[in-house]
C-alpha cells in the first residue's frame, strides 16, 4: 500500500460524492460523463471528480436501489448508460442534504463566523 | 445486507467496461470540440480517467466477499498439499479421529444422562420426595408420609406414589401366561407425568381408593404385542393372576418410565393406615412459581403435621422431609463418574492435539522454503497463518467427522455388552442418539482442536526470517532452536498427560482385580436363579407361599442334575430389605431400636443351596414353620457388631419395632450364625443381616412382600445350570398352577453384573490410557526420528572422525530418554494431584497406590525406550560417505 495522500481542497469528501451524484440527477437522467461534467462545472470547477471513483459510486447506488439505469443514445449520438433517480434515491437525497446542512452549520459555528 | 451486488458479476463487469469506453469517447469528443487533434484528445481523455482496470477491479471486489474467496482458494490449496503427503495426512487424521472419537463417545453418554431433560412436560418442576436425616437423603415412602405429602397443595400441583414393578404380574387367561412389569401408581400419576392417553382414560380417584375395583391401564408396548393394537380392548376385562381386570385405558407411545412398565394398576391406598413400611416412591409436580426452597420450607411444616398425626416416634427429631429434582435423583451418583471420564477423554484430546501439532511442526519445517517463498512474494503473516490454519482445520474437521462416527458406533457397541449400571441409557443404550447436541459438540471440539494444534506451527512458521530461510541450502537443516524446543515441550507434555491417564487406568484395573478377588461369601457357580411373581390372592397369606415353596423345592430336586433348591424374598448380592430390631433385655437408651439390619425371608434350604457356611448353632429346617416357636439366623457381621463379647445364641430379637401393629410379632430366638455375603456390593463391607424362615412370617408381611417383590428361586446343579432352564421352568410352572418365571440368570451372571459399573469405568479408562500411551509413543518416536534425520550430516561427520556406533546410539537415546523422564516426572506430580478425584471409585487401593505409581512410570519409560531405540539404531547406520555427499 502506498502512503496516504494528504487531501487537497478539490478532493471530494468521502460519502459526499453519492450526495452530489443524486443531486445532479434531480435535473433528469444523465450518463456518467455528463454527471462528472455537471459536478465540476456547477462547482465552478473547484470540485474535481476523480473519474475512477465515479463508476464504483454509481454502481453502489444502483445496487442500493437509489438509481435505475438503461442504455441509450447520448447527445453525441454515442451509446451511453443513463442513470435516473428512483423514489428511494430522492428520499435519500433529501435526508443526505439535511444531514449535510446540519453538519456544515455545526462546523461553521465551531470555526466561528468571525474568522471570515 | 444487500445481496444484489453479488449477482451476475461477470456480466456486469463487461457492462462496466463498455460504460467506461463510452465515458472515454465522450471525453474525447469534448476535447476534440476544443480543437485538439484526435490523437491528443484520446490521450488526454485516458490520462484524466486513469487506469480503467483499477476502476473495474474496485467494482469487482466490492461485488465480492474477499475473505471467503481467499478461504476457498486456501482450502483447495490445503487439499492439494495434504494429498501430496498421504502418510502424514493419514496419521494426523487418525490421531485426531481417536482423540475426538473418545470425546464424542463419552459426551454422548453425558448428553443422554445429564444434559437431556426428562421426556415429561416441564421436567424441571418434577421433584422426588426425600427422607432427610443425618445419613443423607434417600427416596422412599410409606402410606402415612404419602398422606401428609399429598395434602401439601400449596406447593404441589400433583403428588403421586409409584413402585418399579418389582414383583411382576402374570397375564393369565390364555394358553400362554406371561410375566409382565405391572407398576402400581396413585391416581395423579398420569396427570403428573403428562402421560399421553391413546384410548380410554386413566384411573379416577374413586378407582384409586380401597375397594375401587380391579382396573388396569395398558402401556403402548403391551397393547401392541399382546392385544394386537385393538382399541376395543378398552372396556373389556383381561385376566391378571387369575382375576378379571377392567381395561380403562391405553397410554400412548413415547411415554418412558425408568424402568419400563407394561401396565399400571391403582395402588388403592387406605389413607387412614398407620402402616409404617416403606415400599414405594413419591414424586410431585411443583406449582408454577414455587421454588425448591419454598417447597422445602413448607415440608418443614409438614414434618410437624406428620409427628402430630402419627406420633413423634414415627419421625425422629433429626429426620425430616425434603425434595430433590427428579432428574438429579434418577441420575444419582452417575454424575461424578461421568465427569471423571469426561476429564480423562479431555486428556486424550490434549495428547492428540500435541501430537498433531508436532507432526505439523515437522511438516512446516520441511515446507519452510515454500512458505518463505510465498512470504517473499508478498504474502502477509496473516495470510500464511490463515493458510496453515485452514490446513489444520481441514485435518481436524475430517478427523472429527471420522471420530464422531467411530466414537458413536464404538460406544453403542460397548453399551450392548455393558451398560455400566448407568441410568437413562435405555435397553442396550438405545437412548444414546446422534442428536444436535452431539453434532455441535463434535463440530466445536474439531474446530477448537484445529485452531489449537494449528496455531503452534502457524506462529512458528510465520516468523519472518526470509533471508535465512531462502538461503538455506536444503530443507534439512533444523527448524531452529526455538521450534526444536517447542517440539520437545510438546513431547514432554504428551508423556506427562499419558502418564496421568495410565496411572488412572492402572488404579481402576487394580480396583477391579481386588473386587474380583473378594469372596462373595458363597459359591456362585452352578446356581440358576429366576423370579416368580406371586401377586395373586392365594399368596397374601404365609401358608400359601410356604406351600408353593415346599412343593416347588421337592419337585425341583427330582430333576436330574439338580442338587438343591431354595426360594427367598431376595438373592445374595442383590440386596434385600431392611428392618429395625431390639435385642430383648438389652437397654437401648433413647434410641428407637437397638439397631437395624438387612432382612431376608428364606426357605430352609437357602444356606445349603448357596453354600453359605453355618458358623455356629443350627440352620433352618422344614419344621420351623408357623406352628413352631419363632427363630432367626444372623450373619457374622451382625454378631460381631452387636455381640462383640457376648453370645448371640443366648438372645432373642424383637424385629419390626416401630413399624406399626400390622407387623408386630413376638420375639424370635437366635438359633444360628452364618457367614457374611456382600449384599450391598462387593466393594462394601457386609452389613448386619437377619434371616427369617419364609414359613414363619406374619401374614401382613407376606402380603407386603408378595406385592413389592417376586419370589426368587435358586437351583444348584452339578451340570451347567443353563442347560436346565427348560425343565426347571416347566417344573415350577406345573407345581405353581401355571405361574411363569422370568429374569432367569445364573448367580455368576449376577456377580458380573454387580461389578458392571467398575468394569465399565475400568474398560473405558484403559482404552483412554492405551490410546494416550500409543500417541505419546508416536510423538516421541516422531521427534527423535526427525532429529536423527536432521542431523544426518553431523552424525556422518562424527562417524568419519571415528565416533563409535554405540556412542552415537547412546547420544540419541540419552536425548530422547531425558525428554521422556522429564515428562514422567511431571506426570507423576500431576497424577498425585489428580488421582484424588478417583478416590471414590477405588476399592482396596489407595489413590497414591505405590504399585501403580511405580509400575506405570516404568511401563511408560519402557515404551518410550522402544520408540527411541528405532531412530537411535538408524543413527548408527548412517553411512559417513553418503551423509557427507548428501548435498
Amino acid at each position: 500500500m502506498g502512503a496516504k495522500k494528504t487531501p487537497a481542497a478539490g478532493d471530494i469528501l468521502q460519502g459526499t460524492l453519492d450526495m452530489l451524484i443524486l443531486r445532479t440527477l434531480v435535473m433528469g437522467p444523465a450518463h456518467g460523463h455528463t454527471i462528472a461534467e455537471v459536478i465540476e462545472r456547477t462547482s465552478e470547477n473547484s470540485l474535481d471528480v476523480e473519474q475512477g471513483s465515479l463508476y464504483p459510486a454509481l454502481h453502489r447506488l444502483e445496487d442500493r436501489g437509489m438509481l435505475a439505469s438503461e442504455w441509450g443514445t447520448s447527445e453525441n449520438n454515442r451509446k451511453a448508460k443513463f442513470y435516473r433517480l428512483t423514489a428511494k434515491g430522492r428520499k435519500e437525497l433529501a435526508a443526505a442534504t439535511s444531514r449535510w446542512r446540519q453538519m456544515t452549520r455545526a462546523i461553521g459555528l465551531i470555526l466561528g463566523e468571525s474568522m471570515e | 445486507m444487500n445481496l444484489r451486488r453479488f449477482e451476475q458479476r461477470e456480466k456486469r463487469d463487461v457492462e462496466l467496461a463498455e460504460e467506461i469506453e463510452s465515458h472515454l469517447a465522450h471525453e474525447q469528443d469534448a476535447n476534440a470540440a476544443r480543437g485538439l487533434s484526435l490523437e491528443e484528445a484520446r490521450r488526454r481523455a485516458r490520462l484524466k480517467f486513469g487506469n480503467p482496470r483499477v476502476t473495474r477491479e474496485r467494482v469487482w471486489s466490492y461485488r465480492s466477499i474477499p475473505w471467503l474467496e481467499a478461504v476457498w482458494r486456501d482450502l483447495r490449496f490445503a487439499l492439494r498439499s495434504l494429498a501430496k503427503t498421504p502418510g502424514f495426512t493419514a496419521v494426523a487424521i487418525l490421531v485426531i479421529a481417536v482423540g475426538i472419537g473418545v470425546n464424542t463417545a463419552v459426551f454422548s453418554v453425558v448428553n443422554t444422562v445429564l444434559l437431556k431433560p426428562l421426556t415429561y412436560p416441564d421436567p424441571q418442576t418434577l421433584v422426588e420426595l426425600m427422607n432427610t436425616g443425618p445419613q443423607g437423603s434417600f427416596p422412599g415412602a410409606n402410606i402415612p408420609k404419602f398422606n401428609i405429602w399429598h395434602q401439601q397443595t400449596s406447593i404441589f400441583q400433583q403428588v403421586a406414589g409409584y413402585d418399579w414393578g418389582g414383583a411382576g404380574l402374570n397375564l393369565t387367561g390364555s394358553d400362554n401366561p406371561q410375566q409382565v412389569q405391572g407398576i402400581h401408581v396413585t391416581a395423579d400419576y398420569f396427570a403428573m407425568f403428562g402421560a399421553p392417553v391413546l384410548a380410554g382414560r386413566t384411573f379416577t380417584a374413586a378407582e384409586d381408593s380401597p375397594n375401587g375395583g380391579r382396573v388396569v391401564v395398558l402401556s403402548y408396548g403391551l397393547w401392541k404385542t399382546r392385544f394386537g393394537s385393538n382399541v376395543n380392548i378398552v372396556g373389556r376385562t383381561i385376566q391378571i393372576d387369575g382375576q378379571p381386570y377392567l381395561v380403562v385405558g391405553v397410554i400412548g407411545r413415547g411415554f418412558v418410565t425408568e424402568p419400563a412398565g407394561d401396565l399400571w394398576l391403582p395402588y388403592q391406598f387406605d389413607l387412614t393406615s398407620h402402616d409404617m413400611a416403606h415400599y414405594f416412591t413419591v414424586a410431585a409436580r411443583l406449582k408454577p412459581g414455587v421454588t425448591l426452597q419454598q417447597a422445602n420450607a413448607q415440608l418443614k411444616l409438614a414434618e410437624n403435621q406428620y409427628r402430630r398425626t402419627y406420633g413423634s416416634d414415627a419421625l425422629p427429631p433429626h429426620d425430616g422431609f425434603g425434595i430433590a429434582s427428579l432428574q438429579e435423583s434418577i441420575v444419582g451418583d452417575t454424575r461424578s463418574s461421568l465427569l471423571v471420564l469426561l476429564g480423562a477423554v479431555f486428556f486424550v484430546l490434549l495428547i492428540a492435539c500435541a501430537n498433531v501439532a508436532n507432526l505439523l511442526l515437522a511438516r512446516a519445517s520441511a515446507r519452510k522454503r515454500e512458505l518463505a517463498t510465498r512470504a517473499a512474494l508478498g504474502a502477509g503473516r496473516g495470510q500464511i497463518t490463515r493458510q496453515l490454519l485452514i490446513e489444520s482445520l481441514t485435518l481436524s474437521l475430517t478427523g472429527g467427522f471420522l471420530g464422531l462416527i467411530l466414537g458413536f458406533v464404538g460406544l453403542r457397541l460397548l453399551l450392548r455388552i455393558n451398560l455400566g449400571g448407568i441410568p437413562r441409557l435405555g435397553e442396550n443404550g438405545i437412548a444414546v442418539t446422534l442428536d444436535l447436541n452431539l453434532l455441535l459438540f463434535a463440530l466445536g471440539v474439531s474446530l477448537l482442536t484445529g485452531v489449537l494444534f494449528g496455531l503452534v506451527p502457524a506462529f512458528s512458521a510465520s516468523r519472518p526470517n526470509l533471508a535465512a530461510r531462502l538461503n538455506e541450502s536444503s530443507n534439512r537443516a533444523g527448524l531452529g532452536f526455538r521450534s526444536g524446543k517447542l517440539r520437545s515441550i510438546l513431547v514432554v507434555s504428551e508423556m506427562a498427560l499419558a502418564l496421568v491417564l495410565v496411572i488412572g487406568a492402572a488404579l481402576l484395573i487394580r480396583t477391579f482385580l481386588k473386587l474380583q478377588a473378594v469372596d462373595p461369601g458363597f459359591d456362585t457357580h452352578n446356581v440358576l436363579t429366576m423370579a416368580m411373581s406371586i401377586s395373586g390372592d392365594r399368596f397374601q397369606k404365609t401358608e400359601g407361599v410356604a406351600q408353593i415353596i415346599r412343593d416347588g423345592t421337592e419337585r425341583l430336586k427330582s430333576i436330574p442334575g439338580v442338587t438343591n433348591a431354595a426360594a427367598a424374598c431376595c438373592l445374595p448380592l442383590q440386596g434385600g430389605f431392611g428392618v429395625p430390631f431390639d435385642i430383648v433385655g438389652r437397654p437401648k437408651g433413647n434410641a428407637r431400636s437397638t439397631g437395624g439390619g438387612g432382612y431376608y425371608s428364606v426357605s430352609w434350604t437357602y444356606f445349603d443351596t448357596f453354600k453359605i457356611p453355618l458358623l455356629r448353632g443350627r440352620g433352618f429346617t422344614e419344621h420351623d414353620d408357623g406352628s413352631a416357636p419363632g427363630v432367626i439366623i444372623i450373619n457374622e457381621a451382625m454378631a460381631k457388631q452387636y455381640w462383640p463379647k457376648g453370645d448371640p445364641l443366648k438372645d432373642r430379637l424383637l424385629t419390626a419395632v416401630n413399624m406399626g401393629p400390622t407387623f408386630a410379632e413376638p420375639p424370635r430366638q437366635i438359633i444360628g450364625i452364618v457367614g457374611d455375603t456382600h449384599d450391598g456390593g462387593l466393594n462394601r463391607d457386609p452389613r448386619p443381616t437377619m434371616y427369617f424362615p419364609v414359613s414363619q412370617m406374619p401374614d401382613a408381611e407376606t402380603a407386603l412382600n408378595s406385592r413389592v417383590a417376586p419370589l426368587w428361586w435358586a437351583v444348584r446343579s452339578n451340570v451347567d445350570p443353563r442347560s436346565l432352564v427348560a425343565p426347571i421352568s416347566a417344573a415350577l410352572r406345573e407345581t405353581s398352577g401355571g405361574l411363569p418365571v422370568a429374569h432367569i440368570r445364573t448367580m455368576d451372571e449376577i456377580l458380573v453384573r454387580t461389578t458392571s459399573r467398575q468394569r465399565f469405568n475400568m474398560l473405558l479408562l484403559t482404552i483412554f490410557g492405551a490410546s494416550g500411551l500409543l500417541m505419546a509413543a508416536i510423538g516421541v518416536y516422531g521427534l527423535m526420528a526427525y532429529t536423527v534425520q536432521q542431523r544426518t550430516q553431523e552424525l556422518g561427520v562424527r562417524m568419519a572422525l571415528g565416533a563409535q556406533a554405540s556412542s552415537i546410539r547412546n547420544m540419541v537415546l540419552r536425548q530422547g530418554m531425558s525428554l521422556a523422564f522429564i515428562g514422567v516426572a511431571i506426570g507423576i506430580g500431576g497424577a498425585i494431584w489428580l488421582t484424588r478425584f478417583l478416590a471414590s471409585f477405588l476399592f482396596g487401593v489407595k489413590a497414591w497406590d505405590p504399585t501403580a505409581f511405580i509400575v506405570t512410570p516404568l511401563l511408560l519409560s519402557a515404551v518410550a525406550l522402544i520408540a527411541i531405540w528405532i531412530p537411535a539404531r538408524r543413527a548408527t547406520r548412517v553411512d559417513p560417505m553418503t551423509a557427507l555427499r548428501f548435498e
